[in-house]
């Protein structure tokens, strides 16, 4: 599979992804807070939610920045990704159980760096739901192999 | 609701979590819910010790932060962390801004693993809910 990776070199800037939609459910808000310890009202009291102003429980911001990321996966062919390195994200909405939300994705950075094998790309990132709005957006850096050298 | 809120924030007070040793099930787990996938065997998807984070800080007994909405994060991730890595969360509160029935609270963070080493860091910003009559103090 690892020749099916794209390399640095071949990540062109304004590059735009779309991924499938994904609906999140009660179950996935509940394995995340089984996972992450998080089991703050907002995620898990259904009565205390009633009265906020969502009106009922919310998946949790970091559920969404890590389905977003599952989300990427299926929106494009693989990266060669060395690492990420960093995100800014900004949470500019409630994602509801049964919300089906979705990725939209742009290339708007390439930076070489002092090491030759590697560059940094800066991927800009809304995830929307099924109405269209903007949940939560963001930046990540990843830093990507460049080509092997014959 | 009992919890801590915007009034009772200690600005510039150094928490630290009990700490966490990441095992091949949390990995499991956490590709299954999100379907990213792995780089190999012993790896931990870097957004993995970030949603840590959150949850480890319930585990300090104190009432938990009365949290409104999260409203942003910056993050960095400094170096990878591997199945059997143990790791904590060190925290502090550096911003306070009221406004008129919350405050927005912004929080340095760091997660360290078994040597010491800080192996991402970066800043949370939440709205956190402001004492109203029937919750004060």
């Amino acid at each position: 599979m690892g020749e099916l990776r794209r390399y640095f070199d071949d990540i062109e800037l304004g590059e735009e992804y779309e991924s499938p939609g994904r609906t999140v459910t009660e179950a996935d808000i509940v394995i995340f807070a089984g996972l992450s310890g998080d089991y703050n009202v907002l995620h898990t009291d259904a009565e205390i939610m009633k009265q906020s102003i969502f009106g009922e429980r919310i998946a949790h911001g970091l559920l969404g920045l890590a389905i977003q990321a599952g989300l990427f996966t299926r929106a494009t062919q693989a990266y060669a990704t060395l690492a990420f390195v960093g995100l800014r994200w900004k949470f500019k909405g409630p994602i509801k159980i049964g919300d089906t939300i979705r990725l939209r994705a742009k290339v708007i950075g390439k930076k070489e760096i002092p090491k030759p094998d590697r560059g940094l790309v800066t991927v800009q990132r809304s995830v929307l739901n099924q109405r269209g709005e903007v949940v939560q957006e963001g930046e990540t850096d990843l830093m990507i192999e460049r080509r092997p050298r014959p | 609701m009992t919890g801590s809120y915007f009034e009772d924030v200690p600005l510039e007070h150094v928490e630290e979590t009990p700490g966490l040793t990441i095992t091949s099930a949390h990995v499991a787990i956490y590709l299954g819910l999100t379907r990213e996938l792995a780089a190999d065997g012993g790896a931990v998807p870097d957004v993995l010790p970030l949603c840590f984070t959150t949850g480890l800080g319930w585990r300090v007994p104190k009432p938990p932060l009365v949290v409104l909405a999260f409203m942003g994060l910056d993050w960095q991730v400094l170096r990878s962390v591997r199945v059997g890595d143990t790791i904590m969360s060190r925290s502090r509160v550096v911003t306070k801004r009221p406004m008129r029935d919350a405050g927005v609270v912004v929080e340095e963070r760091e997660v360290v693993d078994q040597r010491g080493e800080v192996v991402q860091r970066g800043r949370f910003t939440y709205l956190v809910a402001k004492r109203t009559k029937e919750t004060k103090a």
